[in-house]
């Protein structure tokens, strides 16, 4: 599936947070976008994702405008995962990756045995099939995450927006949850802190800067000293390793 | 710990077939409930006087046809009958109603009492009796006035909480204390002008709780209202469980809860009017039972709202019977009880739980 933003403007009070920004995703291509804190990388997927209705310009899946979608129907093209998932009440984990399937039901359908199938099956893809009985709200940070990982995949649907999703993740986690998404094999829109994740994973990569677009392209031609030092104002070196990975060290 | 898949399939149909054997159970329980608690009460009648009148009426069965009329048929068929299923009613319809309101709050300390629904309803009733006020809707004119208190006061609540930033807990329970404290004193002042020689008594029946005004006229309202509205949320399950992660996350699940969370509040507030029409403020049965089902059942809707609503019913109708018999000669209100078994309750459990609420270790 196709997603593309166009000319977004996103305005908080009197203040701009996002200028116009267009962003695109071509089907089953996995977009980054990264920028320092403030940027409006959250903003920017909060218009992608329908939190929020951009003051200007619109956001389209596969040409289809989304605010004239059903909230059911735009649910079932794109599955989110954000940065905050506290809940006053206690779900079991199995339930909380259940209420992925709620797009696909009508309104007096009950669960039936294809849906806990599903819901097994993302429970197993994101490691935690042992958590299924567990209450989500006494698991870690690290684990809660995963959970809402597999209650996005429950979703089944051909794109993915994944807002910092790996905040909270130890390493191994974090490259799992990476691998994992890259391997969905859909549409990914990924706002991404870590700039050598940025790297290893995504296609094409957006920088922003003060609610607009400083550059795009793949990884090589984005994450160059002189740009990483324009957006983040540190010095940097790439290096690239044996087997011809990218590696982006601080200086 | 490991455990294999093959198990946790295992321990999930336990958890499935213990909530329908819970399920069963309180059902069985709530029906021996309803016939053990209408042989309680001043007049002293054997238990087969009181089940003759009630298989006669019933069933209408020719040999005990002695009992169709007279004092003990009048006692049990036109006084304890009618309050037992008032407040098997009334005691389904709060708990109902205090899930709903948790759900729509997002808030596990919400209940109609809490957040001042009672006392709005409260407050509409006494208009409609002291003032004549709605007398436009006929025969229930004084329920419908309730609803609309509950509704407008719970409407209230909420925009006062969400004035400037989003509801937290401790707004919601300020505003609806302020809310409350504002009705009460209305209802009273109303009661206090009007110069009744009634109103003690009136004051004593809304703001304490009474099932004693109960009629079948009550029951055949009150009664299929709860068994509709509670269908009605137990449809809505999955909503329910959505409203509880937030407008956000419900919006990325498909749902758009804005318009519903309107129409649920309406219906509860419909439900809590009449409840409070029927039998006066009664509060924390929709804080404990909720609770109660929450710690051993979890969060899910699904399991939450029948269990209950069933538990609820016989919670209230025991309350009424202790309420017949602890005093001799006279009748404790029944809001002061449950409050003086609720409340510790809850207390315990906020401790207990230290304030996580539902589904606990397994």
């Amino acid at each position: 599936m196709k997603i593309s933003a166009e000319d977004i403007t996103v305005t908080f009070w009197a203040r701009e947070v996002l200028k116009g920004i267009s962003v695109e995703a071509g089907n089953k291509e996995f977009v980054g976008i990264i920028g320092p804190n403030g940027s409006g990388k959250s903003t920017l997927l909060k218009c992608i994702y329908r939190i929020l209705r951009p003051d200007n310009g619109a956001v389209y899946l596969d040409g289809t405008r989304l605010h004239s979608m059903s909230v059911k129907n735009s649910a079932r093209k794109m599955a989110v995962v954000a940065q905050h998932n506290y809940y006053n009440f206690d779900f079991s984990v199995r339930e909380v990756v259940l209420m992925g399937r709620a797009p696909h039901k009508k309104a007096l359908e009950r669960d039936n045995a294809r849906d806990y199938e599903i819901v097994e099956e993302a429970l197993r893809t994101v490691q935690m099939e042992e958590f299924g009985d567990r209450v989500f709200s006494t698991l870690s940070g690290g684990e809660q995450q995963r959970v809402i990982l597999a209650r996005a995949l429950a979703q089944q649907t051909p794109a993915l927006i994944l807002d910092e999703p790996t905040n909270h993740l130890d390493i191994t986690h974090q490259l799992l949850l990476m691998e994992l998404v890259k391997q969905l094999n859909v549409t990914v829109i990924s706002a991404v802190h870590d700039l050598n994740i940025a790297a290893a994973y995504c296609d094409r990569i957006y920088v922003l800067k003060d609610g607009h677009v400083e550059g795009c392209g793949t990884p090589q031609e984005v994450l160059t000293p002189e740009m990483i030092r324009k957006i983040y104002k540190v010095d940097a070196e790439i290096v690239y390793d044996s087997s011809g990975k990218m590696h982006i060290l601080f200086v | 710990m490991k455990k294999t898949a093959s198990d946790e399939r295992k321990s999930s149909i336990l958890r499935t077939s213990l909530f329908v054997t819970v399920l069963i159970g309180l059902f069985v329980f709530l029906i021996l409930t309803v016939l053990a608690a209408v042989t309680f009460g001043n007049a002293d009648l054997s238990l087969k006087d009181v089940y003759s009148v009630i298989a006669y009426r019933l069933f209408r069965i020719k040999s005990l046809s002695d009992y169709g009329e007279g004092a003990v048929h009048d006692v049990v068929w036109l006084i304890r009958l009618p309050r037992v299923l008032l407040a098997l009613a009334v005691g389904s319809a709060l708990s109902v109603c205090g899930v709903v309101m948790q759900a729509i709050v997002q808030n596990p300390l919400a209940d109609p009492y809490v957040l001042g629904v009672s006392s709005g309803a409260s407050l509409g009733a006494t208009l409609s009796i002291m003032l004549g006020i709605g007398g436009i809707f006929g025969g229930n004119s004084v329920g419908v006035m309730a609803f609309f208190g509950a509704m407008i006061s719970s409407f209230a609540v909420l925009a006062i909480a969400n004035m400037g930033g989003k509801a937290t807990s401790g707004k919601l329970i300020l505003s609806g204390m302020a809310i409350s404290s504002v009705c009460s004193a209305f209802s009273n002042f109303v009661i206090y002008i009007s110069n009744d020689k009634n109103a003690s008594a009136e004051i004593v029946r809304w703001t304490m709780g009474s099932l004693g005004g109960a009629s079948w006229d009550r029951v055949t309202v009150m009664l299929p209202l709860m068994i509709a509205c509670t269908l009605i949320f137990l449809t809505q399950y999955r909503n329910l469980n959505l409203m509880l992660l937030g407008d956000d996350v419900s919006i990325t699940l498909g749902a758009d809860l804005h318009r519903i969370r309107t129409v649920y509040l309406v219906l509860a507030s419909v439900l809590v009017g009449f409840a409070v029409y029927s039998a006066g403020m009664i509060g924390f049965v929709g804080l404990v039972i909720p609770h109660i089902i929450r710690i051993l059942f979890g969060t899910n809707h699904k399991r939450l709202i029948p269990l209950s609503a069933l538990l609820g019913a016989s919670f209230l109708i025991w309350c009424d019977v202790l309420c017949r018999i602890i005093l001799k000669n006279s009748e404790m209100p029944i809001g002061v009880l449950v409050a003086i078994i609720g409340a510790p309750c809850f207390i315990y459990l906020l401790v207990k739980r230290s304030y996580g609420f539902g589904g606990g270790k397994t």
